[in-house]
């Protein structure tokens, strides 16, 4: 689950990472009785979690006088596709250089990852790219609570005596708040000293249930609906609905139907225990995605009973055309009821999937 | 056969909840037709002195070992407790541990994981579906009457995909040495380079099936690290960035962890990649 920069800044500051003195607004009113804490300028940056946001015109710097017209022409854009729902309006800084402090997880050494460059900014990754090693890394044991003082250094070379109490802090953030990602970028020197004049925090979805959270507000209407039942959801934008059992097998079912020639409405994983309710469930929701032509089901596992995915499948009643991919327990019993009321049943996803984009043509 | 044999003896934590009770008659079952020695105990803190399908449950994994030689355990407990299980295992001294739970927060599993390799410990998942050589032994739910007895290794960050590839094998009448989910989390125990490296020390494994997908680079880390034969698959060739398909860890991040730049960098080394699944068998009959 994202955080947008303005939660992240208000967790950075409670954790005592100095963050530009800001308000988040949903209205450009809202931002009149604060006008006067920002001083001559004002910086308004749209909470989009998009990248290159300040390229695509979502962040703008404003003279206080003319900043709640600017507020109103804000919000009535669009940054690369998404709305401007929440402005941040923070103080101007007064910039002198820029680097980029980053915490993630290493998948390949299992352990979080320190990453520290003495230039920041939204060119980071191609600096990254160009030049590795200017770059700095450093893991860190997850069975130590803080980042021993030689890894500090190590990471910060020079700049150690000055950032190194606050890539502590921000480590403190990252193990108590579950996060897989806890990013500065950039972190800027000013006059009054050092700023997060960004933020990016990411948390475990793993963790939300112990962090109090709530899933991201990006998601549609249907898969909050989809969650609600247990289902992993993703929605496509093709014309075949598709479940499967198992995330990497209703992945590889969709590439399938790409291969094919064909597109996917959507993923849906029912997970383990694909029993009749949960197919039910499953195949209406599937069939309620208003481009869904055909669906396909594609069910393997050693306990399914292919029976009572049958029924689940004909008690769910819809009007599309639904091609059947099953294996598992009763699968005798399960092709006879589908076929008593003219569905097919196929042995391999191959055949299914065939089907399922033939019938489309 | 790589990890465990028919001479393995399991202990089951999380024995009595749904997924412990319903996965231990499977693998004693399995046991049974092989010869093996299968699951031996359960634990359940507080429910020691009952017993469950016929096995006894102990308190704690210690007090299991005063009463059996095993080495190995399955975890079925629930995510919030599951890692403290891994750490239990690893200090009493095992050396085989298959966390079949899932939804893990991922900072536990960072933490039990580098524990239990400091205690010697090797782990196996989290939210994988363990491992089966087929004709010797069972550890975790991959349905065994899917698989048969061979020469080809399998190893996978998926679940139902991976019986996918062992139906079609065993269809295709290629047998397999040992099929190890190694799990669909961002942080687990084994990584394609430790089970590859495995493999390779195992004379019953003529080739190799890697099962892969979106989200790191763990795929093509375990390819350069070995001279096996490969047949690969990645799935996700389709999945929109920055979407957890499923699996917590696959997701397309900052660009990178994408299905076509890991066939890219894969077929650059070598290694023979199957555009879907049922043409994997065909492929490695060639390295057989």
């Amino acid at each position: 689950m994202r955080h947008s920069e303005h939660e992240a800044k208000e967790i950075f500051r409670a954790y005592g990472i100095p963050v530009p003195a800001g308000v988040a607004i949903r209205t450009p009113g809202e931002l009149a009785p604060h006008l006067g804490t920002f001083g001559d300028q004002v910086v308004l940056k749209a909470q989009v979690a998009v990248g290159g946001r300040g390229k695509a015109g979502g962040i703008m710097v404003t003279d206080t006088a003319q900043a709640v017209s600017q507020a109103e022409s804000l919000f009535a854009k669009e940054i690369r596709g998404e709305p401007v729902r929440e402005i941040l309006a923070e103080e101007r800084l007064e910039i002198g250089k820029e680097y980029f402090l980053s915490i993630a997880i290493d998948r390949s050494s299992r352990t979080p990852l320190l990453l520290f460059a003495e230039s920041g900014g939204v060119e980071i990754e191609a600096i990254a790219r160009e030049r590795p090693e200017s770059v700095r890394r450093m893991t860190v044991s997850p069975l130590l609570a803080d980042i021993p003082p030689f890894a500090l250094r190590d990471l910060l070379g020079g700049m150690a005596k000055e950032f190194a109490p606050i890539v502590s802090k921000l480590y403190r953030v990252f193990r108590e708040k579950d996060a897989v990602l806890a990013e500065i970028n950039p972190l800027v020197t000013t006059p009054k000293g050092i700023f997060a004049a960004d933020a990016k925090l990411i948390i475990d979805d793993s963790a939300l249930a112990r962090q109090k959270l709530e899933r991201g507000r990006a998601q549609t209407e249907r898969e909050r609906e989809a969650e609600a039942h247990g289902f992993s959801y993703v929605d496509l934008d093709g014309e075949i609905g598709v479940i499967g059992n198992g995330a990497g097998l209703t992945m590889a079912t969709i590439d399938l139907i790409a291969l094919y020639g064909g597109r996917a409405a959507n993923f849906l994983d029912v997970g383990g225990g694909a029993d009749r309710e949960r197919v039910k469930h499953a195949v209406k929701l599937v069939a309620s995605v208003p481009k869904v032509q055909v669906i396909l089901v594609n069910l393997l596992g050693g306990i399914t009973r292919c029976d009572e995915v049958a029924k689940g499948i004909l008690e769910a009643g819809v009007g599309q055309k639904v091609m059947v991919r099953l294996a598992g327990t009763n699968e005798e019993e399960g092709r006879r009821l589908l076929a008593s009321r003219g569905y097919t049943m196929f042995e391999t996803m191959d055949e299914a999937v065939r089907a399922a984009v033939e019938a489309i043509r | 056969m790589i990890f465990a044999d028919r001479f393995t003896e399991v202990i089951v934590t999380g024995a009595t909840g749904n997924q412990g009770a319903f996965h231990i008659p499977l693998m004693n079952t399995y046991a049974r037709e092989v010869g093996g020695k299968g699951v031996v105990a359960g634990v359940t803190p507080g429910k020691g002195g009952q017993s469950i399908h016929g096995i006894p449950v102990y308190n704690s994994i210690r007090e299991a070992l005063q009463e059996h030689d095993a080495t190995a355990s399955v975890v079925f407990v629930p995510a919030g407790a599951a890692m403290d299980s891994v750490m239990e295992a690893a200090y009493a001294g095992l050396e085989l541990i298959v966390a079949i739970t899932e939804q893990i927060p991922v900072h536990d599993t960072m933490k039990a994981i580098e524990y239990a390799r400091l205690q010697g410990a090797t782990v196996i998942g989290p939210n994988c579906p363990g491992l089966i050589s087929p004709g010797e032994c069972k550890l975790g739910i991959i349905p065994s009457h899917l698989a048969t007895r061979g020469n080809v290794g399998v190893v996978s960050r998926s679940g139902t995909l991976t019986y996918e590839v062992i139906h079609e094998l065993t269809r295709a009448g290629i047998g397999q040495s040992t099929v190890v989910g190694i799990g669909g989390d961002p942080v687990i125990g084994q990584t394609f380079s430790d089970v590859l490296a495995r493999f390779e020390g195992d004379p019953g494994t003529k080739a190799v099936v890697l099962i892969g997908e979106v989200g790191g680079s763990l795929e093509e880390e375990g390819a350069a690290s070995t001279d096996l034969p490969l047949v690969a698959y990645i799935a996700g060739v389709t999945a929109p960035p920055e979407k957890r398909m499923g699996h917590a860890g696959a997701i397309i991040e900052g660009g990178e962890g994408d299905a076509r730049s890991k066939i890219r960098k894969l077929e650059g080394m070598g290694v023979t990649v199957a555009d879907r699944p049922g043409e994997i068998p065909d492929l490695v009959r060639g390295f057989l």
